[in-house]
């Protein structure tokens, strides 16, 4: 299935480059067994042709009329922030998930990739989110602002590299006295233990020094 | 009856009657508050307390039960709304989330980390989400709260 989509959707769009990935299993050496590869295939497309695919995909044969969820994942080691489209069809009773890709940038400067708005209304508020929460802008969308974060945020929040502000207005956000400081003491006396450490990274509130 | 006298201390009056007429806000924002919301309605029924009229605005509310998380962005508005209420005025944090952060308290980057923060809290009432017997629990807290004040010694004597 995933195939004949892949299919359609180059001899629609040309530059799309769509591609199907599909979970890899794994074959015992010594039996023989053949397990099959855990989850969902998907299909991945070019950033800048993600609003002529979602178009031939809802007009044409395959009747994609529902968008279900714009998510986003960050990864900081390839830089870049993927965006994935979960699109479904209740006349054919069939799901997919489209995947693009675009450079995740410095928070500052956004990337920019088509919006589908024109396609699904229900990409508004999900476009939306996607920005709040990633820094992704999308380029012809009717209203892109913050949509779960105040107006005045600064900052990304699911960004991977996002340093929890110290204050918002005049409320400070990991008040010193309410944080749990001994556990962050040992974690940071402990750190030469493996396993002792607590995550607590990306913090607002400075760690104390290490003892040696 | 008729012609009886019932002698007490003003300040007993006032407090007995401003601790069997608490009007709570119409306002919840999490799961704390469908347990709020069973409490108000017939199975425990906070109007044997006098406190069942929940008014639909803050300007006739006595008391703001902060049911839920506060979020950075709802704690400017609960403050808001606290300022709007007409005075003597109570609140009673109900839940972990608005006594402390509840689960977002060590990476929650966008909750206020306890809404004693933003407004004073009279009762705090423990619990994820608190049983309706814990939040009626911290009602008779107030209560008893309230009926030790001394208005007149609060409010116009100086340094008491």
């Amino acid at each position: 299935m995933h195939n004949q989509w892949a299919q359609f959707i180059n001899t629609s769009v040309p530059g799309a480059n769509a591609t199907v990935v599909a979970p890899v299993g794994t074959t015992d050496a010594a039996t023989g067994v053949t397990t099959p590869g855990i989850g969902d295939s998907w299909i991945t497309v070019a950033a800048d042709e993600i609003h002529a695919v979602c178009k031939a995909l809802k007009q044409g044969e395959h009747e994609f009329t529902t968008l279900q969820a714009i998510s986003g994942v960050d990864y900081l080691a390839e830089g870049q922030i993927e965006l994935c489209y979960i699109l479904a069809s209740m006349n054919k009773n069939t799901e997919l998930i489209l995947k693009t890709r675009v450079p995740r940038g410095d928070g500052v400067k956004l990337s920019k990739l088509p919006s589908v708005v024109s396609v699904w209304s229900a990409a508004n508020f999900l476009e939306r989110e996607c920005f709040d929460m990633f820094g992704v802008s999308f380029l012809g969308h009717p209203n892109l602002k913050r949509v779960l974060c105040p107006d005045d945020w600064t900052g990304y929040p699911l960004r991977k590299d996002y340093v929890v502000q110290e204050k918002y207005l005049d409320m400070v956000i990991n008040p010193p006295s309410k944080m749990n400081i001994q556990e962050r003491e040992f974690g940071a006396r402990h750190a030469h233990i493996a396993g002792a450490t607590t995550s607590v990274e990306n913090y607002s509130v400075p760690a104390p020094a290490k003892e040696q | 009856m008729q012609d009886s006298i019932v002698l007490a201390k003003l300040d007993d009056f006032l407090n007995w009657g401003r601790k069997n007429s608490l009007w709570p806000m119409t306002f919840g924002l999490a799961c704390c508050a469908i347990e709020m919301m069973a409490t108000g309605a017939s199975k425990y029924d906070l109007e044997r307390f006098g406190c069942g009229a929940f008014m639909a605005t803050p300007r006739r509310a006595d008391l703001m039960i902060v049911a839920g998380t506060v979020s950075l962005k709802m704690a400017t508005r609960i403050k808001t709304l606290w300022e709007q209420m007409p005075g003597p005025k109570y609140v009673i944090s109900m839940g972990s989330c608005a006594n402390k952060g509840g689960p977002y308290w060590q990476h929650g980057y966008h909750v206020l980390k306890g809404v004693d923060e933003v407004v004073p809290v009279d009762v705090y009432v423990p619990g994820c989400p608190p049983r309706p017997e814990a939040l009626i629990e911290g009602l008779m807290t107030l209560q008893r709260k309230i009926a030790r004040e001394r208005m007149a010694r609060d409010r116009w004597v100086k340094h008491a």
